[in-house]
């Protein structure tokens, strides 16, 4: 029997939503289920914003979560009431039997429960105080209560409960008590609605990963050298991370006083020729632009990773959002190139960021790996490679001949790729400027001189669009003509595949397409791709159609914009009621 | 312009619905609100056996789709104890400290089974069948052929009875007072239906015959899991001991409303209480009776339906009196077939 289940828990901030959501994906994982997760969160750090924890177990491959959650479990009545609806007919709504506060009508998650839903109603705080001789392990109580009910092994959660509070041990003993508390009383209760967990995945070796933590061990994978950086949501994990696993291999992290500092670290130790890294988000890069325009000027390798959030300025910095694309492409002073790529998934991050050391030495530039919350929070299981696919030097050889007095650090060569000596490199001693340069480096303002210049540092990129071993657009679905083509990059394309399988058995003819390689452009692959739909649609995060926009540029073809900035993942049924749409409009026409 | 009226009725029965489905076509911008105590939509009781018959599919039993409810926009709050009414505030208070106000009430909450005090302490070795998680239960329970004693005999208990010889299980009668409850029967009457009981294949014992209940007792290891002790010191093994002794009103959330109650809620022949506010049909009420100069209880689906139409009409500006809409007695019929109006349901 096949799994796919949903499962989503509500709570206010400091209820332990997040961690139970957290030791519920490990343990269905452990368990053998494939999960895909994404948690939503307040910016405050406690005391009132809304925490919902969502995950999706499944024994078949999926790529995004359900808009109907299969089990909702509500933490607090206030912030679960609007997501009750979200729960399918036949589906379970397990909330706290008995209010402390007296409410007025409609105050309680009981009073929304639809008829088509299954209520059970559960005494959490009582339990969870039986249990532990406190409320607050009622979120593992809630645990416990689910595992009953779906008859799920106990052992994977007794397993990642006691590692979660492995060092605790008067915490770990509650929470296990708690969770045996709330599985009797599952166990016991008489199940009515129609979620069912079937055998997991026999001998799925995966490893749950957060698109952030993919993200580090891409980095570690490709031997990153030095990390600089300065926390921001929802990038910070990724330099939490690294501080842990870092020092255990001999490397260097410094968290810098700000974003300035952090970029110019990380160039500075690109040029001395180390494996180098920032992270940030949106505010963080506007603040590197000009430092960027530097590594670009100075053709130095640098790797940036950016997690987009809501904006402009502060904005919702817990939202998801994909509306950094224009400043990761274009924001510097300048004509200044840089290498871009997005990845589509948990795996396309690991990858995405282990490429992205190579491809910043291969083509000497700063490469930005564009993420965003919904991606860099989001939890799956992942097959990893056996070993690391990643080239640990790329750098261009340079021969002995190069140097010496007549050394070129900026020679003007058929791919545009200089041959660089590093720092220290008898022979290799070069000028390296902000200003523009001759091939040696020196200042040079001459016409003919920038001209040049700048083709070199654009046209050496066209190269990565043939980069080896990495995935720069792929396309699904139907092959040949098709009635309507999805085009997609980042976290969204997840939605846009699960929505074109759903248009595929509602018996259109539809393909979809992800594009990772956004600068340089594969504008040849994508213009075909468009050429052979219909209509092509681009969902995407952002209100201006970003991506769109850049499509249309690149391939003079024109598609259909469909811009959300609605915090969360664009809803399959969305995409879907969109394509339905368009191909209705079309058909129409074509009669 | 006035709000809309808000209706609140609890329970979710025959009455109650009836009451809803009228009001609804009634009164077409009121709020109805119906409050259950049970996890699911309406579902048709006396259709469990059923679940001996390979149906356990809950949604098999419902009587309207989930999708009725929110069509005819009727408020449907399940697992939703009422703990008190406060006539005078017009609220209705319910376990996990929710107030809901209400321009009219009607109670509909039925009867729960009934347990004679000296059964009570062996309750943790008694069945239920009283809802559709009991009956689930009970089917669980009960092995291929397994044996059920049936305690008291109530006409809810004998249709299960015909059911379970049906299906190749065994029924023991412990026969009482109760038994062929809610029917009252004469002492010649009761011989005869005894004796075609046991021509259905049930296996009849009077208790008085033999000393009464002692004790009910878990069976030992490779015996039935049950045993019936008589004061005659003789045992009666089974699976599955099911008292059946008829139902008791479920009122104890009306006592401090200030509404007349002697067994159940005491109505006029409109089924109006004291409160002008309150009604009461089902199971739960007493009507006064002009012929029989008391309050008296009527059973049967088609009385209880009878009895929510009319409560909604009088809610809705009627002031109509309930009229019985089905006999009481109880036939044999070509001598070998029990006929009862109360298992009229259909």
């Amino acid at each position: 029997m096949r799994t796919d289940v949903q499962i989503s828990i509500c709570g206010s901030a400091g209820e332990g939503t997040i961690a139970a959501g957290d030791i519920l994906r490990n343990a269905l994982a452990a368990a053998g289920y494939r999960i895909i997760s994404f948690d939503a969160y307040p910016a405050e750090i406690r005391g009132f914003g809304k925490c919902v924890a969502r995950l999706r177990a499944t024994t078949d491959q999926v790529y995004s979560l359900k808009e109907k959650s299969d089990v909702l479990v509500c933490l607090n009545d206030e912030h679960s009431i609007p997501h009750v609806g979200d729960v399918r007919d036949f589906g379970a709504v397990i909330y706290e039997s008995k209010s402390l506060a007296h409410l007025s009508e409609g105050g309680h998650v009981s009073a929304h429960v639809r008829p088509g839903q299954i209520p059970y109603p559960l005494a959490l705080r009582e339990l969870s105080e039986r249990a532990t001789g406190a409320i607050r392990s009622r979120n593992l109580v809630a645990l416990g209560y689910l595992a009953g009910l779906y008859s799920l092994a106990p052992e994977p959660f007794l397993r990642i409960i006691e590692s979660k509070f492995k060092g605790k041990g008067a915490a770990a003993e509650a929470n296990r008590k708690a969770f045996e508390t709330g599985r009797a009383v599952g166990m016991e209760t008489f199940k009515l609605d129609m979620v069912v967990f079937g055998r997991p995945v026999a001998g799925l070796q995966s490893v749950m990963l957060s698109g952030n933590a993919a993200v580090v061990d891409g980095c570690l994978d490709a031997g990153i050298d030095n990390f600089f950086g300065y926390p921001i949501t929802p990038a910070t994990t990724i330099m939490e991370r690294l501080a842990v696993e870092m020092p255990k291999r001999g490397k260097r992290l410094v968290q810098t006083e700000d974003e300035i500092s952090a970029i110019a670290a990380t160039i500075g130790a690109g040029y001395t020729g180390a494996r180098a890294a920032t992270a940030t988000s949106g505010p963080g890069l506007a603040l590197m632009s000009e430092m960027l325009g530097l590594g670009i000027m100075a053709e130095v390798p640098a790797v940036l990773l950016v997690s987009q959030r809501g904006g402009p300025s502060t904005g919702i910095p817990t939202k998801t959002e994909q509306s950094d694309l224009n400043m990761a492409l274009y924001g510097s002073p300048g004509d200044a190139p840089r290498i871009v790529i997005a990845p589509t998934n948990v795996e396309g991050c690991y990858r995405c960021a282990g490429k992205a050391f190579e491809m910043a030495e291969c083509y000497q530039t700063p490469v930005i790996v564009l993420l965003d919350l919904y991606l860099s929070n989001r939890y799956e299981t992942v097959v990893m490679p056996a070993k690391p696919p990643f080239e640990p030097n790329c750098d261009k050889p340079l021969a002995k001949q190069e140097l010496g007095t007549g050394y070129k650090r900026f020679a003007l060569t058929p791919d545009g790729v200089s041959p660089r000596a590093l720092p220290g490199t008898a022979g290799g001693m070069h000028v390296v400027t902000g200003l523009e340069h001759n091939e040696f480096g020196r200042v040079n303002e001459q016409p003919e001189n920038h001209e040049a210049m700048s083709r070199k540092r654009h046209e050496k990129l066209l190269a990565a669009l043939h980069h080896p071993d990495f995935t720069h657009y792929k396309r699904f679905g139907d092959e040949g003509r098709v009635e309507v083509g999805l085009l997609a990059w980042g976290s969204t394309f997840g939605e846009c595949l699960a929505a074109m399988f759903r248009a595929r058995t509602e018996g259109l003819r539809c393909a979809a397409m992800k594009v990772v390689m956004l600068q340089p452009f594969p504008a040849k692959a994508v213009a075909e791709f468009i050429d052979q739909c219909d209509v092509v649609l681009v969902p995407e995060l952002n209100y201006q159609g970003q991506f769109a926009r850049l499509v249309q540029a690149e391939t003079g073809r024109l598609v259909h914009r469909y811009g959300r900035v609605c915090g969360g993942p664009i809803a399959v049924a969305d995409i879907l009621a969109e394509v339905q749409r368009l191909v209705g409009a079309h058909r129409q026409k074509a009669a | 312009m006035s709000a809309p009226r808000h209706h609140v009725i609890i329970g979710t029965g025959v009455a109650g619905n009836q009451a809803a489905r009228t009001l609804r076509q009634r009164e077409p911008e009121a709020r109805i609100s119906l409050l259950t105590l049970s996890a699911l939509p309406f579902y048709n009781r006396y259709d469990l056996p059923r679940v001996f018959r390979g149906v356990h599919d809950w949604r098999e039993f419902l009587v309207d789709p989930p999708a009725y409810y929110e069509q005819q926009r009727i408020g449907l709050r399940r697992c939703t104890r009422v703990v008190n009414v406060d006539a005078k505030r017009k609220v209705v208070m319910l376990e996990h400290n929710e107030e809901l106000p209400y321009d009219t009430l009607l109670v509909a909450s039925g009867g729960r089974a009934y347990l004679p005090e000296e059964l009570s302490e062996y309750q943790p070795l008694l069945d239920g069948f009283g809802s559709f998680e009991q009956a689930m239960a009970m089917r669980r329970k009960l092995p291929d052929g397994g044996t059920v004693a049936i305690l008291g005999g109530d006409m809810i208990g004998l249709d299960l009875a015909r059911t379970l010889i049906d299906t190749g299980h065994r029924v023991a009668l412990i026969a009482g007072k109760q038994t062929f409850w809610p029917h009252q029967e004469t002492p010649e009457q009761r011989q005869k239906l005894l004796q075609v009981l046991e021509r259905m294949g049930l296996d009849v014992l009077e208790a008085d015959d033999e000393g009464g209940i002692a004790s009910i007792e878990a069976g030992a290891r490779g015996f039935a899991t049950r045993r019936v002790v008589f004061g005659s010191g003789r045992e009666c093994p089974a699976d599955v001991v099911l008292p059946s002794f008829g139902l008791v009103p479920s009122v104890e959330f009306m006592l401090g409303s200030g509404i007349g109650i002697e067994r159940g809620l005491l109505v006029s022949p409109t089924l109006r209480t004291t409160d002008e506010s309150i009604l009461a049909a089902g199971d739960v009420c007493q009507i006064w009776s002009g012929e029989e100069r008391r309050y008296r209880f009527y059973y049967g689906w088609k009385n209880v339906r009878v009895m929510g139409e009319l409560a909604a009409r009088n809610l809705t500006g009627e002031d109509e009196t309930f009229e019985p809409a089905q006999d009481e007695t109880l036939h044999i019929e070509d001598g070998a077939t029990i006929h009862s109006p109360f298992w009229e349901y259909a």
